[in-house]
């Protein structure tokens, strides 16, 4: 008997040994507590074991032998307080006559250990449990480092996580830097999603004004309602129930995430996820992180847009200087001086560049055209056609022509250089110095002022504008003798149709009311005068067409 | 930074993709010119060797997210194999082994086809 028992404490230290050399060999949790369970339940011959971790207050079973696993799973959604004996054995499944004992280290209890009843169908004696005690004791601080490794393991996927995160930020924001077009800008950041989240589902929406549209997605229905999204004005995100709840057509095409792309507070776009793929789910931090590269893609989305605006508005701004040039290069350098005309003359270009045009071109010792014209349109057509009319007109002007059908010469060839419907209106004249006589066509412009004491009579002698069809009818002209103090106003319709800040126009009442009044000034002074009131009367409201005026006053 | 570089071979009825260097944002549009070749010619066994791939970014991951289920609906796959230890666990980290075979090396991927195909 004595021997007998000499050899059972015996076979009991060395499996004490033996056990505690095999789980502090390891630091993995779940050999240590295999081994545990599987030591405890051979030596007792027990058929269920099974260890119940202490996690921040929760009992969660973290090892299990013979127990189904439903009942796990029963167990540990069910929120069990980790505490005495008597709060955890109702939650545990029917074990017969078992056995719960502490698993306690340095840092508390860690967990506890829970044997079923042994086949034997004994009760476990003071002895076995001393035993097990021991066992425990040994197996704690094993269990105690595995626990400790496991928590820096997580720590250090966590890092992994984060710069892996943050490594894909930079990379993007490198990326979507260098101004790549739309296209790729979503496929970086659909690919820099998918790879992060593993979902194959994905939708990315851009709402740019008028124009809300899917530029990138596996889901092609997404595209029937994009306006629907638009006018949701979604401005949080949106995961699970709640995209169920309030976008019940996405959660029907599988979209389990909706996320905003933001500019300054508003929703530029969104980004739509699916099911995320792998054991995970979204949380906090993927949430997060899927702001932070939506932003970066909207931003850069937006910034290529301005640009191109940018760039827009610089080469139209640039055909506009060139067209300002072209038009400044027109116009006479210097007035001829005459014996019996005193003439004065402005062209001012609006911003946008209209295409007025005058000229004084001398024929002869005696004789000088006078001209004035309105192209219709802006900017460098404008311009062109401009440089057109002035090129016929210098050379027809050498011949020894009628102005009136000098007018409609120059009315085909400007029909024939015409095809988008551009026209020019005009008016000119031909002036001798020797007789004070003026001959005129008025080919459709706005009909020059001659006021004659104190009477206005309008010169609208001639045809039909330039460039809108090819002449049919001669163009009519008028000669006028003209006489001393005679005063002639050439003008186009910037000067009349001047806006003030109201919207209102200056009008042709105005105009001749004006130049009733100042008959006896000297041209230059007529000119200052007429340009000083539409000044007055434009008071710094930006004008769309260019303003140009020919005074003549007969000496 | 070390090039991006993409090789394809044939063996029978697989394709394999070889890649080596660095598959990031830049780098990602190449591989997925492969891959939509590779649909556009209906070769769906896609076998991709990692084996000189020194390191690849979420996007690049991207790209077989991208392109897998293609495959798989075509009776195909996309199998992962000789990645190195630094590779394999950025793929690790996102939770790729969950649903993509990565595999020691191509005959051992070859041998799963052909033993799906059965």
């Amino acid at each position: 008997m004595h021997n007998n028992e000499t050899l059972k404490l015996q076979r009991n230290l060395m499996a004490l040994v033996e056990f505690s050399r095999t789980v502090n060999q390891s630091l993995d949790l779940d050999f240590t507590l295999n081994n545990l369970l599987f030591s405890c339940m051979g030596k007792f011959l027990t058929t269920k074991g099974l260890v119940i971790l202490n996690r921040e207050g929760t009992a969660v079973i973290r090892s299990a032998k013979g127990i189904p696993n439903e009942e796990i799973e029963k167990f540990n959604t069910g929120s069990v307080k980790f505490g005495g004996e008597e709060e955890i054995r109702p939650a545990l499944p029917e074990l017969g006559e078992s056995i719960i004992l502490p698993i306690s280290s340095s840092r508390g209890e860690l967990g506890c250990l829970v044997l079923g009843e042994k086949i034997t169908k004994k009760d476990y004696t003071t002895e076995e449990t001393e035993f097990l005690k021991t066992v425990i004791n040994i197996a704690a601080t094993a269990v105690e480092n595995a626990l400790i490794i496991a928590e820096l393991k997580e720590v250090n996927r966590n890092l992994d996580g984060r710069i892996n995160r943050l490594s894909s930020l930079f990379e993007l924001s490198k990326e979507f830097g260098l101004l790549s077009d739309e296209r790729r800008i979503s496929k970086l950041l659909a690919y820099s999603l998918l790879g992060h989240f593993l979902s194959s589902i994905y939708a990315i929406i851009y709402f740019e004004e008028g124009h809300n549209r899917v530029i990138d997605t596996t889901v092609p229905k997404i595209k029937e309602i994009v306006e629907d999204l638009a006018n949701r004005s979604i401005t949080t995100h949106h995961l699970g129930a709640s995209v169920k709840e309030l976008h019940p057509d996405l959660s029907g095409l599988k979209i389990e995430l909706v996320v905003p792309m933001k500019i300054q507070n508003e929703t530029k776009g969104l980004i739509l996820l699916g099911k995320r793929g792998g054991a995970y789910d979204y949380e906090e931090t993927d949430i997060e992180f899927i702001y932070s590269i939506g932003s970066l893609a909207i931003i850069s989305l937006e910034n290529k847009h301005l640009f191109m605006e940018a760039l827009e508005k610089q080469k139209l701004e640039e055909e506009l200087e060139l067209a300002k040039d072209i038009q400044k290069n027109l116009l006479p350098k210097s007035i001829p001086e005459m014996k019996f005309y005193d003439i004065a003359a402005t062209s001012i270009s609006s911003k946008q560049v209209g295409g007025d045009y005058y000229d004084i071109i001398r024929k002869d010792d005696t004789n000088y055209y006078i001209a004035i014209g309105d192209v219709s349109g802006k900017g460098v057509p404008a311009s062109l056609l401009m440089a057109n009319l002035q090129a016929f007109l210098k050379s027809i002007c050498r011949q020894e022509a009628e102005i009136s059908s000098s007018t409609g010469i120059i009315n085909d060839l400007v029909s024939e250089n015409t095809t988008d419907g551009r026209f020019i209106t005009f008016f000119w004249g031909i002036v001798n110095d020797e007789t004070r006589s003026f001959t005129y066509v008025n080919a459709g412009h706005n009909p020059p002022l001659l006021v004659r004491a104190g009477e206005i009579r309008y010169l609208d002698k001639g045809g039909i504008i330039l460039g809108v069809m090819p002449t049919m009818l001669p163009y009519a002209s008028e000669t006028i003798e003209l006489q001393q103090d005679d005063l002639l106003v050439l003008f186009t319709d910037g000067v009349t149709e001047a806006k003030s800040p109201e919207d209102e126009e200056f009008t042709d009442e105005a105009l001749e009311a004006l130049v009733k009044s100042i008959t006896g000034l000297p041209a230059n002074k007529v000119l200052e005068r007429i340009t000083e009131e539409v000044n007055k009367h434009a008071n710094g409201a930006m004008q769309s067409d260019d303003i140009t005026v020919i005074v003549i006053k007969v000496k | 930074m070390a090039d991006f570089k993409s090789g394809l071979r044939d063996k029978d009825e697989f394709s394999i993709i070889d890649l080596s260097g660095y598959l990031d944002a830049h780098t990602a549009p190449e591989l997925e010119t492969r891959f939509t070749n590779l649909i556009d010619k209906n070769r769906f066994k896609v076998v991709v060797n990692l084996k000189d791939l020194e390191y690849i970014s979420s996007a690049g991951l991207g790209v077989f997210m991208a392109y897998i289920e293609t495959m798989r609906e075509n009776q195909g796959d996309i199998k992962l194999v000789s990645l190195k230890p630094s590779v394999y666990s950025i793929f690790d980290l996102l939770g790729f082994p969950l649903l993509y075979d990565i595999m020691k090396d191509e005959e051992e991927a070859i041998n799963k086809f052909k033993e799906q195909g059965k």
